[in-house]
């Protein structure tokens, strides 16, 4: 059986869960290895949320939330995107490749940019082939 | 550093005298040249067991939290700049503490001299200006420090205290030969396989006993995440639950780790702790020039943004 | 009594290694370790003491105690089965009197008439000890003042003294004579025994810390776990588990289910009285939350419940690792002598229960 990638995508309930169903209510095709989880905000997205898709066999994870200056929060994607960017280098300095893990601002009108971007990620995803570092196996223990 | 203990001492009395403070939190002579033991004394007869030497690496604002007493406490620059982290995220208050600051000339690594002296036991060590002696059951040898200090006062950029209320001597040029990153940016060059052995060999030899994350001052929460039921991620020493602990710590710590060496020091197996988070350190520097526990007016790092921040998502 | 040269003691053990699995100290950067002996593995007899004891060969770390899968393609699918364990012989050769006198302190604990730990028990009877005495104890050994010794013989199936150019093997148990029989070598020389003897003599002397324990077995426990003195000796410690896991004695686990994907283990882990959630209940309340009431606990444990309940002197070998180790200098001969010499009123405390 072909490997399928299996992406976790975590999208704000606001911006990005709307555009990915505009993405569907207008036809757009992506790929479906898509794990969608709806969030209300991009900043609920913690770090631990990231690192137990990865451990529980996630091949990529990506994060989408609204545009800086529009979240519905008014701010909490201004913190995240501080997070985000020191967590996705991190990951990369301890040996995940940095093509594993994507973060976006998709608005709840941009539908087509949400499939252009679904359908680059699983490209460069299918490209590294499975994850295997990261994730949680049996226990090397007597 | 020397004529820094006699100095301590008179100003711990003189605190004491002016009932300025309730206690005092310093280092006294232990049982283990490398490791002096840190202690806590309310009575001015007791401050003669004071002291100050070039092993007094233990950051002393992890006593700090939670106390309410007024307090008097020796730091030298990355201690107080812990100290200033702490007064921002209201552990202690300002007007609680004396500050006793330390211009600091480095700290000896206790595993570069074992290192040298291929494990014989130290039973005494004698510093002298820039040198200090080492003295076994049947061997002495002199070194220089500067030979033999950790790897974090290599790269020190803030020797002398940011925030004090007294100095016990004048203030250090800060070393400025050597790059604060360098030890990440070797890492940073490898190919993402190399890392991962990298990793692998570093991360190795955990026993999970947390004393890094105890000893660090701002580990400071009730229940840490790695005690926690929901989600589980594993105590055991298998690799992986390991190198969860380490990240998701060290993502708790971006911006707020002073790098003083104090994880490092107390990890029994060797293990570099510090490279985590001196990476995120380089990058909040970098991205965002931030530097941890310089003022008292600013937020901490996560906790504050600016609209034209660094921003290269899709 | 046998006496065999440095190099064919060696060649002799890698040919044991073949069908016995032999752990040996192993120089490692600056400390040593246990390992076990394969062929790119270079013993080295010439070490103070391991950085990690030798407990974790009987007592792993992290130890599998049961697993199941719900894998439909697995034909055991949904049955819970008891880890398939590694129960082969093997040897310890280069344990000090000190972690050997520790595994009989361990084994009150887990081999007792009425409950008996299956693994560490069954690994037990499989171990044969053979010990190496200390020519030069460390200035934070102290084992001669606990019921042992560098030279002492408590918990060995067979002792060697190294003589310098080779060893000097003494046969204590059926097991040792079997370990002594593999090895060979000659017919130990009156000088040999002469030199062991000398040896015995300067190491014992070394041992020169005055620890004044029978005082605090006298004590009654209430009177000491009153004292005035835990405040403030409990400051410097940051509650790590450092000397718990380095400690010999040490014997706490914790239970854990791991849970992943379709599988699912149950894992003991060490668990450490120092850690701040060891004694949390289940509804919250957490009787040994405070640093002082933990700090307390252990040294109580160690000098108090455990002499009380098992009459076999502290639960301590004298091995000095949490001495070396501890990052705040937390020093337990210290504490015995404070504890021995504090003046208390002893006849009223025991009706009160302030704590």
């Amino acid at each position: 059986m072909e490997w399928k990638p299996k992406i976790v995508a975590f999208l704000c309930n606001w911006c990005s869960y709307g555009a990915a169903d505009l993405a569907g209510v207008s036809r757009l095709q992506y790929p479906p290895y898509f794990r969608i989880i709806r969030v209300p905000c991009s900043s609920r997205v913690d770090t631990r949320f990231i690192i137990q898709a990865f451990r529980n066999g996630a091949d990529a994870v990506w994060v989408s939330g609204c545009h800086p200056g529009d979240c519905h929060y008014i701010e909490g994607n201004m913190y995240a995107r501080r997070r985000f960017v020191l967590l996705k280098r991190l990951l990369e300095f301890i040996g995940i490749e940095p093509e594993r893990i994507f973060f976006s601002w998709i608005s709840s009108a941009e539908g087509t940019k949400f499939a252009e971007t679904a359908k680059l990620i699983a490209e460069k995803v299918k490209k590294l082939g499975p994850s295997d570092f990261f994730v949680k196996r049996r226990a090397e223990v007597p | 550093m020397e004529g820094y203990t006699e100095k301590i001492r008179q100003i711990a009395k003189r605190l004491f005298e002016e009932k300025r403070i309730d206690i005092f939190i310093g280092y006294e002579k232990g049982t283990n040249p490398f490791f002096p033991r840190p202690t806590l004394i309310s009575d001015p007869q007791e401050v003669e067991k004071l002291i100050w030497n070039s092993n007094c690496g233990l950051n002393l604002c992890t006593y700090l939290t939670g106390r309410k007493e007024r307090i008097g406490i020796v730091a030298t620059g990355c201690v107080s700049r812990s100290i200033v982290n702490h007064i921002i995220e209201n552990q202690i208050k300002r007007e609680k503490i004396y500050i006793v600051g330390i211009p600091c000339k480095g700290i000896i690594d206790y595993r570069k001299v074992l290192r040298r002296i291929e494990g014989k036991e130290v039973l005494r060590i004698e510093e002298e200006g820039e040198s200090f002696k080492v003295i076994c059951d049947g061997f002495e040898e002199r070194f220089k420090k500067e030979d033999f200090l950790q790897e974090n006062c290599l790269s020190c950029t803030h020797p002398n205290p940011v925030i004090y209320d007294e100095l016990v001597a004048d203030p250090v040029t800060p070393r400025s030969e050597r790059p604060v990153y360098k030890d990440v940016e070797e890492i940073e060059k490898k190919s993402p396989k190399e890392k991962r052995s990298y990793i692998e060999q570093a991360i190795e030899g955990c026993i999970r006993c947390y004393a890094c994350r105890n000893v660090c001052p701002h580990c400071y929460c009730p229940t840490c995440f790695i005690d926690e039921k929901i989600p589980y991620f594993g105590k055991s020493i298998d690799f992986v639950d390991t190198l969860t602990f380490h990240i998701i710590r060290a993502m708790h710590l971006a911006g707020r780790c002073t790098d003083c060496g104090s994880c490092e020091r107390v990890c029994p197996m060797g293990i570099p702790i510090r490279i985590f988070v001196k990476k995120l350190n380089k990058d909040a520097f970098e991205l965002f020039s931030w530097q941890s526990g310089m003022s008292l007016e600013k937020g901490q790092l996560l906790s504050t943004y600016r609209r034209d921040d660094y921003d290269d998502f899709i | 009594m046998r006496f065999v040269l440095k190099d064919d003691f060696l060649k002799k053990l890698r040919e044991i290694s073949k069908n016995y699995k032999v752990f040996v100290p192993v120089k490692k950067d600056y400390f040593h370790l246990f390992q076990e002996l394969k062929d790119d593995i270079l013993p080295d007899f010439s070490f103070f003491n391991t950085k990690l004891s030798p407990k974790s060969i009987l007592f792993p770390q992290s130890e599998r105690m049961f697993e199941y899968s719900l894998d439909k393609d697995d034909p055991d699918a949904y049955i819970l089965k008891e880890a398939k364990k590694d129960f082969s012989p093997q040897i310890i050769v280069g344990i000090r009197p000190c972690d050997a006198h520790a595994f009989q302190i361990v084994k009150q604990n887990f081999d007792t008439p009425e409950y008996k730990d299956p693994w560490w028990t069954k690994r037990y009877s499989l171990t044969t000890f053979i010990g190496l005495a200390c020519n030069s104890p460390r200035s934070s050994c102290f084992c001669l003042k606990v019921g042992g010794g560098p030279f002492s013989e408590k918990g060995l199936d067979a002792i060697m003294y190294d003589l310098g150019e080779g060893f000097l093997i003494k046969d204590i148990t059926d097991k040792g004579r079997d370990f002594l029989d593999k090895i060979g070598g000659d017919e130990a020389k009156k000088e040999h025994l002469e030199k062991a003897e000398k040896l015995k003599k300067e190491a014992e002397e070394k041992i020169k810390v005055d620890l004044k324990i029978e005082d605090l077995l006298k004590r009654p426990v209430l009177s000491v776990f009153e004292s005035d003195i835990w405040n403030s000796v409990s400051f410097p410690c940051i509650t790590c588990g450092i000397c718990t896991f380095l400690c010999p004695t040490c014997w706490c686990f914790d239970i854990q289910d791991e849970v992943y994907g379709k599988r699912g283990d149950r894992i003991r882990n060490w668990d450490s009285c120092m850690f701040p959630i060891f004694t949390l209940h289940a509804s919250g309340y957490n009787p040994r939350g405070e640093k002082f009431r933990r700090v307390r606990q252990r040294f109580m444990h160690k000098l108090k419940y455990y002499p009380e309940r098992y009459k076999k002197g502290i639960q301590c070998s004298g091995c000095g690792r949490c001495i070396m180790y501890c990052p705040t200098n937390m020093d337990i001969r210290r504490i015995i002598n404070m504890l021995a010499e504090e003046k208390r009123n002893e006849s009223i405390s025991s009706l009160s229960c302030k704590d």
